[in-house]
């Protein structure tokens, strides 16, 4: 099992290496992508030229290698690989694809002032454009990770009740297999489906229940089922428990072309505000199994 | 660019290949290197800053003196590419000339680099913002708005916020794209030719507003009055040239390093020396060099001389002329950006500055710290210069002049200095590796003494003076004197780059 880690010198760049390792476990293989932007001959310094910048630049990195490796916990295999790219959110999916790695790895970014994530721009790229699982952590759901030993405790998938229901459960239960861990199926009910009518509310609840129920059995997958509901998605989110060392998978947008990553809203949202690393599955996307064998 | 490390289990093999010249820079033919140069050299920009203190000191030997201008920068730029041959990966006047002359003489060598760049930076920015106006007033009809650049109180916020947007975008490792560059290179060569084509028509139906007819006698460098007015226009063309020897050094991004660069360089100054010498022409033709009115030499019209001359000449269109010099000199702006900032990053590396400005963004691979400074210190040196001058923008031009001449003329000695060995191996190694740039060279510091000492006078530039010396003569020396502090200072307090730890002088 190959992890691709986005990395970068800083805070980020440790979370995205402390998620993939606790996604991993001892068996995985850790590629630790260094990405810089490309130099064309459009972009010409002048005057000057390039200033020796280039040499700096390369034993800048050679540097973050170092460290880069350092952090790594014992036992898990890894490497950096350096690469000048004309995007970084292409990039990564170009390595990607030459290592055959199975998901790709990326840190968070600070909080905000208003305590809201935001994934950055590479992230949101990705997010916007991936064939892979792209997994996402924040500050505080890799502190959480690292708790309990930077071992994974729990698998949660979040799903509607449409098309894409099996395919993000079955995701969700290949990772949870692997490892054997327990998993749970969350479906979030929003009250605007009921509009104002309580009963309207308590029947979608129950067709919802009804539904992710039904999937997970003809799946034959041992799950706990559960309904959120709230007056919005966030509210929704907050009447759930989590435990440390908890993982989120989310199924990308039906917007999304097949086998591609298209962040909807509704987990644009979640992103902002759930507590663990969250992974997002393309739509489609057979060969999964986002997390291996501890 | 691409290396991998290898696993865990063998961590000794770090070493990359990165600061090889693997770089996947991609290739340029012909075009591609020409649109290049002529981009660096930005020529809307460069015409619209140096045209009037050119005029004003040559006067009708304008063309001549674009010419003439030229040679010392090509007798520079061979010894410049026969350095980065040379030492393709070590950077420029800094490293080159440390490692030929030693610490001090490469510590200011880098020190004229980075203050060139920094007042470009500072006139560019305000170049920009007189265009941004000026546009705003031809798009609403508002001639009152052009004015408001006059007034400091919005012009300096502005300018800073110009400022803070190429250094943002800098920070941010944004690049310009290859369709962008070939854009605004067509568009700003258009603009420019309408520009001439409509003066000389103007003259040809007598609407010009002092018809002047053309004579050889504007081609001779002789018929300058003096040798300072001649050595304060060669010192203002050099700028006018600056960029162009980008062309020259290119050698592994080209599709054919054997001829594209000695082709695309020849092209680019055939083609630049065409406008410059169409437009000097059209606009004397035009204006004359009278210093009333229209009249080139006027004082009032030196300053920018589009600003004032496209209007009469290109009518409605004339804000064409204003979108090209807006947007080159934009775009110049953030890419010049990127110019200082790796010179303080590199004398931060070699510690020659104090090591924070060595540091490199994580997330963006820039020169965090070092593109901080180069806004910051070009947001000062505007705000000085407005404050104290009456007319800043000449006379960050003529101190430009002055610091161009500086550093190009070490850089010129360094190579002399460095190839000293191998030049009389052969007749090209003693053509390219010691004539062009020792006369090249002396060329130019001998023209940054003639103007240094004629900028002492209160009366030269834009007539600006501190306490009966030049303003030209107080931001040319006071920005190197300050250097020589900043130098001495760094020789106390980490000696290390000074006793050669660091960068090593070659023996």
């Amino acid at each position: 099992m190959r992890y691709l880690v986005g990395y970068t010198a800083d805070a980020r760049g440790a979370e995205a290496i402390a998620l993939a390792s606790a996604l991993g476990g001892a068996k995985a293989h850790l590629d630790i992508a260094i990405v810089l932007p490309e130099d064309t001959p459009f972009s010409a310094v002048y005057p000057g030229s390039d200033h020796g910048y280039s040499s700096i630049i390369a034993n800048k990195v050679d540097e973050w290698a170092k460290k880069a490796l350092a952090l790594v916990p014992e036992g898990v295999s890894a490497r950096v690989i350096a690469r000048a790219v004309p995007s970084p959110a292409q990039g990564l999916i170009t390595v990607a694809k030459e290592t055959g790695a199975q998901v790709i790895v990326l840190g968070g970014r600070k909080r905000h002032m208003a305590g809201i994530f935001a994934p950055g721009s590479v992230a949101s790229a990705l997010l916007h454009s991936s064939p892979l699982p792209v997994a996402l952590g924040t500050p505080g759901s890799v502190a959480a990770l690292e708790k309990c030993g930077g071992k994974i405790s729990r698998v949660t998938a979040f799903v509607g009740t449409g098309a894409g229901l099996k395919s993000v459960v079955e995701a969700a239960a290949a990772s949870a297999l692997t490892q054997g861990l327990p998993l749970r199926v969350v479906s979030l009910v929003s009250q605007t489906h009921g509009a104002e009518d309580p009963k309207a509310l308590e029947s979608w609840i129950d067709f919802s229940r009804t539904r992710v129920s039904q999937a997970v059995a003809e799946l034959e997958i041992d799950a706990e089922v559960l309904i959120a509901s709230g007056s919005n998605i966030d509210d929704a989110i907050a009447e759930l428990s989590w435990k440390d060392g908890e993982v989120a998978v989310v199924g990308s947008s039906r917007l999304a072309r097949k086998k591609r990553l298209f962040m909807g809203s509704t987990a644009q949202r979640m992103l902002r505000t759930l507590p663990v690393p969250l992974i997002v599955v393309p739509r489609n996307y057979k060969h999964y199994s986002v997390a291996s064998q501890h | 660019m691409s290396r991998e490390t290898p696993t865990r289990t063998s961590p000794a093999q770090t070493d990359s290949g990165l600061g090889e010249k693997g770089l996947s820079k991609g290739t340029v033919g012909v075009l591609g290197a020409v649109v290049i140069g002529v981009s660096c050299i930005a020529p809307a920009y460069t015409l619209t800053a140096a045209l009037g203190p050119t005029v004003a000191e040559v006067g009708t030997q304008l063309p001549a003196i674009f010419i003439v201008g030229f040679l010392p920068m090509l007798l520079v730029a061979l010894g410049y590419r026969e350095l980065n041959n040379a030492m393709p990966d070590s950077g420029t006047s800094f490293t080159w000339a440390t490692r030929a002359f030693g610490p001090w003489i490469g510590w200011m060598g880098g020190w004229g680099l980075i203050a060139a760049t920094i007042i470009v930076l500072s006139n560019l920015a305000a170049v920009a913002v007189d265009f941004f106006f000026l546009l705003i007033a031809q798009l609403t009809g508002n001639a009152e708005i052009a004015a408001l650049t006059k007034n400091l109180w919005i012009n300096i916020p502005v300018t800073l916020i110009f400022i803070a947007a190429a250094c943002w975008i800098s920070y941010r490792g944004m690049q310009t794209t290859k369709a962008f560059q070939y854009g605004l290179v067509a568009f700003q060569l258009i603009v420019l030719a309408w520009f001439a084509i409509a003066a000389f028509s103007h003259v040809n139906n007598g609407t010009a507003f002092d018809p002047t007819p053309i004579k050889l006698d504007w081609f001779n460098p002789m018929a300058v009055e003096s040798f300072s007015a001649f050595a304060a226009g060669v010192s203002l063309s050099i700028f006018i040239f600056w960029g162009w020897d980008v062309t020259l050094t290119m050698n592994e991004e080209t599709k054919n390093p054997a001829t594209v660069p000695g082709r695309a360089a020849t092209l680019t100054i055939l083609l630049i020396m065409a406008i410059y010498m169409f437009i000097s022409l059209a606009v004397i033709s035009y204006a004359g060099v009278g210093n009333t009115g229209l009249g080139a030499g006027n004082p009032d019209n030196q300053e920018s001389i589009f600003a004032v001359l496209a209007g009469p000449i290109m009518g409605q269109f004339a804000i064409l002329m204003s979108l090209a010099i807006l947007s080159s000199s934009a775009a110049s702006l953030q890419s010049t950006m990127v110019s200082p900032a790796r010179t303080i990053l590199a004398m931060g590396y070699y510690k020659a500055l104090p090591d924070r400005f060595g540091k490199i963004s994580p997330r963006f691979m820039s020169p965090s710290v070092a593109t901080i400074t180069a806004g910051a210190a070009a947001a000062a040196f505007y705000v000085i210069t407005r404050l104290l001058s009456e007319s800043a923008l000449w006379d960050t031009i003529a101190a430009l002049g002055l610091m161009i001449c500086f550093y190009y003329g070490v850089t010129a000695l360094g190579c002399v200095w460095y190839f000293r060995r191998e030049a009389f191996d052969s007749v090209r190694g003693f053509l390219l590796k010691f004539l062009a740039p020792l006369v090249g060279g002396v060329i130019l510091l001998v023209m940054f003494m003639s103007t240094a000492r004629d900028s002492m006078s209160p009366d030269y530039g834009s007539g600006s003076n501190i306490a009966g010396l030049g303003m030209v003569f107080v931001l040319g020396m006071g920005v190197l004197l300050m250097g020589v502090g900043v130098m001495i200072y760094m020789r106390l307090r980490s000696p290390g780059f000074f006793k050669g730890e660091t960068l090593k002088r070659m023996k």
